[in-house]
């Protein structure tokens, strides 16, 4: 398998700060991987995806070491305007993603593929097809000014998607959204996983992490602490002092396990946790 | 709304119009012609049915300036028939004719401009300039500042109200309201210049400066009438030129 995303030794300090945000860091994610960053406000999760969409150093000035690859070339080698069609980026706030030359959320999704220079008939095919997909075919005719944070966050993820880029960075889509709404955004996630996009994503919600992402990234006050498969990292000890929730199913399990109730294997699925309890084995976890 | 032919005429060929009389108003000599110009736009604007907004809008954006021009005109032109007098205020019949030609050119093209917003959307008109070359760029700037400009109202009513909540008086006379404006100013300035910055990156994510020529899904079309007018239009205008400058 090829990497898409591969950082080697990565560094980054904004403009104005002191100190590091981004330290060291080094990881590479293989095409059509989902990958969850998780970690604790303010660890560098934005930082880091500004980095892989090139907005770090061609937005954000500062100072930048180590080498950011984007599909085997050097982000530093594209021009700005080349890397929108091949990373898509969804922003942690939805109020700021609106094109703001738009009257109706029909054509707002619509803008990047004229940006891009998609011809009419396509367009209209490709943002009817997205509309349904993430299920806002209700507001094509609202003002983009005129929506709730949910609904903008639809709206945002939508206008990305639509562009088809091969690689999706999505920053917290799910923040403004209820349970249902959240459910449906990782569905969609998933759709675009088996499109065969690779996926960044950055999430609290662990409970969806276990149940859709391949791989975890988890940063700590802008280092990259831990990085592999979701359960290999939630099985590893060293998890746990890096105050980050586990998910439900395991965070029972471990407490079951604390009162002397010996795990076949850590569950990070509840589907999981019968199976965990049912056969008696080794204790993992210490 | 769509059906009318006004309406539909192409942007461009709007504003040709209105150019159009720019240029006559200022060829043909004499107050009579640019006043006569003025039932001929209410005879347009109720054609295009937007007749109440245009007579609003002139009534409130040049109705005063055309009497404080008129009036100054009259009583300090210079000039020796004097017509009546009153102390040291003399009116002049030099100072009467060129208020009115004044004020008949300053209503027929204000009017004119004022006709040319009301029955074209700016959204199309900056649509036929990027295709005429305006950079995109540019368009972005004028629509976007469309778009914001309400929203930054709404912005403004959202600090206002915060203020209200914390005792500062909104409401009373004008001194009291602009003092607790005044105020909102610099919240309202910062999270515009912060927000250019946010903007810039949301447009970049949707591909704003990707290296090809961009489509678009609003498209205007060129009827034979829109491709007609503008050479009568400057027809007419070379006719008048050559009529007033060779005769
Ligand atoms: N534009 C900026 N200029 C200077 N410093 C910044 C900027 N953006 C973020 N930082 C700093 O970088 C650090 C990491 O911020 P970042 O936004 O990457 O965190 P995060 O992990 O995404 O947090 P959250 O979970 O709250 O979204 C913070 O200490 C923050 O103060
Ligand atoms: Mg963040």
């Amino acid at each position: 398998m090829t990497a898409m995303i591969d950082l080697k030794n990565v560094s980054y300090r904004y403009p104005v700060s002191d100190d590091s945000v981004l330290k060291n860091i080094s990881f590479s994610i293989e095409k059509g991987k989902f990958t969850a960053i998780i970690g604790n406000n303010g660890s560098g999760k934005t930082t880091l995806c500004n980095t892989i969409r090139g907005f770090v150093p061609h937005f954000y000035k500062g100072d930048l070491d180590g080498e950011v690859i984007i599909d085997n070339t050097k982000i530093t080698d594209y021009q700005l305007g080349q890397l929108g069609e091949k990373v898509g980026y969804v922003f942690q706030n939805p109020f700021i993603q609106v094109s703001g030359v738009k009257d109706n959320v029909f054509e707002e999704v619509a803008y990047g593929l004229e940006n891009l220079g998609v011809p009419v008939e396509e367009i209209k095919v490709r943002v009817e097809e997205v509309l349904k997909l993430v299920k806002i075919e209700y507001l094509r005719d609202k003002n983009p000014f005129e929506l709730s944070g949910g609904q903008r966050q639809r709206v945002a993820l939508a206008s990305i998607i639509v562009m088809d880029p091969e690689i999706l960075v999505i920053d917290e889509p799910t923040s403004q959204l209820d349970p249902i709404g959240t459910q449906q955004i990782f569905e969609i996630i998933r759709l675009m996983k088996e499109r065969g996009k690779t996926i960044v994503l950055v999430e609290h919600k662990m409970d969806l992490i276990a149940e859709y992402a391949d791989d975890l990234l988890v940063m700590h006050k802008g280092e990259l602490v831990m990085q592999g498969p979701v359960r290999d990292v939630l099985a590893d000890p060293a998890f746990e002092k890096y105050q980050i929730q586990y998910p439900h199913v395991t965070e029972i399990a471990l407490q079951l396990q604390k009162s002397g109730i010996p795990l076949s294997f850590l569950p990070i699925r509840d589907e999981e946790l019968a199976e965990a309890l049912n056969r008696t084995g080794v204790a993992v976890h210490d | 709304m769509k059906q009318n032919i006004l309406l539909q005429l192409h942007p461009m060929t709007k504003f040709y119009f209105t150019l159009f009389l720019f240029a006559i108003v200022l060829i043909l000599p004499g107050y009579l012609f640019s006043f006569a110009l003025f039932p001929v736009l209410l005879l347009i604007a109720l054609f295009a049915g937007v007749l109440k907004e245009f007579l609003n809008i002139v009534l409130k954006a040049l109705l005063s300036v055309l009497v404080i021009i008129f009036i100054m005109q009259m009583l300090f032109y210079p000039g020796e028939n004097v017509l009546w007098g009153w102390g040291i205020f003399e009116i002049k019949q030099e100072g009467l004719l060129y208020g009115l030609l004044l004020t008949s050119r300053i209503l027929a093209i204000g009017s004119a401009f004022i006709l040319f917003f009301r029955i074209t959307e700016v959204r199309d008109f900056v649509k036929s300039l990027e295709d005429i070359g305006l950079p995109p760029m540019g368009a972005y700037v004028v629509l976007s500042t469309l778009q914001i400009i309400p929203e930054m109202r709404r912005q403004a009513n959202t600090i206002m109200e915060a203020q209200k909540t914390r005792g500062v008086e909104t409401e009373g006379s004008v001194l009291v309201r602009a003092k607790a404006f005044i105020p909102t100013l610099t919240p309202l300035i910062l999270s515009s210049i912060a927000g250019t910055e946010e903007r810039a990156i949301t447009l970049e994510s949707r591909a704003f400066s990707a290296p090809v020529k961009k489509t678009s899904l609003h498209q205007l079309t060129k009827s034979n009438i829109d491709r007609a007018l503008p050479i009568i239009f400057a027809l007419i205008v070379i006719g008048l030129l050559v009529w007033r400058f060779f005769f």
